[in-house]
């Protein structure tokens, strides 16, 4: 036996004995984390799913944080214990006019290296069939608006605005001016026909989800920590004619619009103001396939500056489809604009020159 | 520290800059808006003199009426008028009209020299203060004056809506009169909005199914003068008819034209089976399309000739099938519960008019061709026979009462399920097809 196979065996033997009886390799258990599991539904995971997903950076008391429509959003209870979650609500789908509102800082956030990129989930949001009875019934009415209107009283002349009927009083101490009584006419949400009025019991349309809205852009980020930070000016080979340069943009800039740019309730309450006269109803079913672009421009009490309605783009149908579609776009903004729009004065400049596509989409005859 | 505060300034200016800054205009989009009827304004066409008065004022209102009957149009009464048009010239004062929220304004004069009637008129665009077109001038007689004013709301019609004209058309139907048991039937053919009714036979024997020509002078049909029915063909015009002799021994019924007008698809019963047969009308030739055991009759044309859609119970129910124009393979395209009839391609090419019967109802119904969006139009106790309008806008269709007094009366409805209402006729009315613009 050669020295190798000598010493060879009496590492191993030694090894072996080590093992054995020295106890080298018996250590503590490690810690292991012990959490009680529970049985979660899939909407309660999604909703937790979605919770982790939620930002976790400390959210900038200035940043718009929509107002959460409570009925809709059932926060599940939270299954792991040990990790804090922000107390943030599930960020829901934005409302119209989203509420200014400083968000309480999450208890113990976990800084995260880089910002989540992931969408905020949205709620979950459960359609419930249009329970039956004589009030569900549709009911024919000459208008279909988005929203149903019930037919005013016989008295009342229409109006965009329901006010009661005031007469004089000659006993009253206050004399109150005399007005008509006025109501908004009626209308329905969908075009009911003869065969589906006769039906009974049953849903009348497949509720369609709700377009996701745009996600309200915060003006600025300046003091979220992650914020990118701008890239740096190219090294200026001739500091006056960079500081030139920078002084041409900045001027430039002038040209462009400025001043906080609208809220998106600004901006939903211009479309709501357009799309009460966007009148499709007598366009053909061609032009009710065309998208028409229409730009104009406002005068700084919100009339519209004569001459300034111009098609911009169309597309999807022919040119005389896009022709009559236009000209319904322009009766649009003509009309419900003849005594100027209501836009916030001081941020003129972000309104001056509007453009607003006309989709008709969803009113196309189905 | 020059360098430093020229760095200092450059990074100032480029954060501070874009902040608010946003490119270009305020971009907004809409996909809502309303369906209502468009409010419009027809002042009395203006008179060139005394003898234009009458006319200037029905021409007006059959303008109006024409536009109220699409149901998308609501006239503004001239009780709301502000200003009144007194010269047709003139400039229009388009405040006023917008102050009574018109969106629409047509305006014209009537010049009558012997039994010359003449007709202007312009449509404008209220609210852009714009003319919708350019002005135009019809010349007839007087006489022609309802056909005069229905050009001119088919203008007024196509330039605001963008659908194509149906106005100055006809329809052909049967007249009933009497009791469900002893019922009189004419052939008749009148205005599309029921004037200017014209019977074209007398009530001696039943008359079923008239089919207008793609071009409109000769109409199609069927009569059991002989006791069996049998296809006739008529020239509206001279009111002179013509038989279609088919084979001996053999029932024919259920015509209608091919789109070029010469030749006709027709249901025959041959040894107690019914096929569909196509004749070309110069030759008298025949050749089969269909041979099967079921029974296969309404056919009707694609527009561009190249299909036929009809009826057959093939599969046990009456159903919808589509087929080579020259036979051959059909395929199905109703599928929901129910019984499907008379099919009938529309102008446009894209929908297919059908009757539906289901649970003891009875629907006008529309659906694509292939069968996909079928959408029921109306319900009732007995709706049936769907006829299209010249632009493929509106149906037209026989809707019948229950009971042993039910009356048949001719009924139109918008492909959209709106404005349904009856069709004036004299006596009730069944069976209507629906002829081609005039010229």
């Amino acid at each position: 036996m050669d020295t190798g196979t000598k010493i060879s065996a009496i590492a191993h033997v030694s090894l072996i004995g080590l093992a054995l009886f020295g106890g080298t390799f018996r250590s503590e258990p490690l810690p292991m984390a012990v959490q009680d599991v529970a049985v979660v539904s899939a909407e309660q995971f999604a909703a937790m799913t979605a919770q982790s997903d939620a930002p976790e950076v400390p959210t900038p008391a200035a940043l718009q944080q929509p107002e959460a429509p409570e009925e809709e959003v059932t926060s599940p209870e939270p299954v792991d214990e040990e990790q804090p979650r922000p107390e943030i609500a599930t960020p829901p789908e934005p409302e119209p006019e989203p509420v200014h509102e400083p968000v309480e800082a999450p208890p113990e956030p976990e800084v995260v290296a880089e910002p989540p990129t992931l969408e905020p989930p949205e709620p979950e949001v459960v359609v419930l069939p249009v329970p039956p009875g004589p009030e569900a019934q549709p009911r024919p009415a000459d208008k279909v608006a988005p929203e149903p209107i019930a037919p005013p009283p016989p008295e009342a002349k229409p109006d965009d605005v329901e006010s009661p009927a005031v007469s004089q009083d000659e006993g009253a101490e206050v004399q109150q001016e005399q007005q008509d009584q006025t109501a908004p006419e009626e209308a329905t949400d969908e075009i009911v026909t003869e065969a589906e009025e006769a039906k009974e019991y049953a849903p009348r349309t497949t509720p369609r989800p709700r377009v996701r809205p745009n996600r309200p852009t915060p003006p600025t980020q300046p003091e979220v920590a992650e914020t990118e930070e701008p890239a740096p000016p190219t090294p200026a080979v001739n500091d006056e004619t960079a500081i030139n340069d920078a002084l041409a943009e900045a001027l430039d800039q002038g040209s462009e619009p400025s001043g906080p740019p609208l809220t998106s309730g600004e901006k939903d309450a211009m479309r709501l103001a357009v799309s009460k006269c966007w009148n499709v109803g007598s366009l053909s079913t061609d032009a009710l396939q065309t998208v028409v672009v229409v730009g104009f421009s406002l005068t700084q009490d919100g009339k519209i500056v004569g001459g300034s309605l111009r098609m911009i783009d169309s597309s999807g149908g022919s040119a005389g489809a896009a022709k009559q579609a236009y000209e319904a776009a322009r009766r649009a903004i003509l009309r419900c604009g003849a005594k100027g729009y209501t836009l916030p004065a001081d941020k003129y400049s972000q309104w001056r020159d509007i453009e607003i596509t006309f989709n008709p989409e969803r009113m196309r005859i189905k | 520290m020059m360098r430093f505060l020229t760095s200092l300034f450059l990074g100032l200016t480029i954060l501070a800059a874009p902040v608010y800054a946003q490119n270009g205009p305020l971009r907004l989009e809409l996909d809502q808006g309303i369906i209502e009827p468009l409010p419009f304004a027809v002042p009395s066409f203006v008179p060139d003199g005394p003898a234009a008065t009458q006319f200037a004022n029905d021409i007006s209102r059959v303008v109006a009426a024409d536009l109220i009957g699409t149901g998308l149009f609501r006239e503004i009464s001239s009780d709301a008028f502000i200003s009144r048009v007194s010269n047709f010239e003139a400039p229009v004062q388009f405040a006023d009209w917008k102050a009574i929220n018109a969106e629409a304004l047509v305006t014209g004069a009537v010049n009558v020299s012997g039994n010359r009637l003449t007709v202007r008129f312009r449509v404008w665009d209220v609210f852009s203060g714009q003319e919708l077109g350019t002005g135009l001038q019809f010349a007839g007689t007087t006489d022609g004056w309802r056909r005069m004013a229905h050009k001119v709301a088919d203008q007024v019609y196509s330039r605001i809506t963008g659908e194509g004209a149906y106005f100055d058309s006809r329809v052909a139907f049967v007249s009933e009169s009497g009791p469900k048991d002893q019922r009189l039937k004419r052939l008749a053919i009148m205005d599309y909005d029921g004037a200017n009714v014209q019977y074209l036979t007398d009530s001696a024997s039943i008359v079923l199914a008239p089919r207008f020509s793609p071009t409109g002078d000769r109409l199609l049909y069927t009569s059991y003068e002989t006791g069996q029915p049998r296809i006739y063909v008529l020239d509206v015009d001279r009111v002179r008819r013509t038989e279609l002799k088919t084979q001996e021994g053999t029932m024919s019924f259920s015509p209608r034209f091919s789109p070029d007008g010469r030749s006709i698809v027709y249901s025959l019963i041959q040894g107690g089976n019914t096929d569909l047969w196509k004749m070309d009308l110069a030759s008298g030739q025949s050749v089969r399309l269909t041979n099967t055991t079921a029974i296969e009759t309404a056919p009707s044309y694609s527009p561009d000739g190249s299909q036929i859609v009809f009826e057959s119970d093939r599969s046990g129910t009456p159903q919808l099938y589509i087929m080579p124009a020259n036979g051959g393979e059909a395929t199905r395209i109703s599928f929901g519960q129910g019984r499907y009839g008379t099919p009938v391609w529309s102008p446009r090419g894209d929908l297919i008019a059908f009757t539906k019967q289901n649970k003891g109802r009875f629907h006008i119904g529309v659906m694509r061709t292939d069968g996909g969006e079928e959408r029921l139009l109306t319900s009732s106790f007995l709706d049936e026979g769907p006829t299209w309008s010249p632009n493929g806008r509106v149906i037209m269709f026989t809707r019948e009462t229950q009971g042993a007094s039910g009356r048949a009366t001719l009924y139109s409805v918008d492909i959209s399920g709106r404005n349904l209402r009856p069709v004036r006729t004299p006596d009730g009315g069944s069976d209507p097809s629906w002829g081609p613009l005039q010229n």
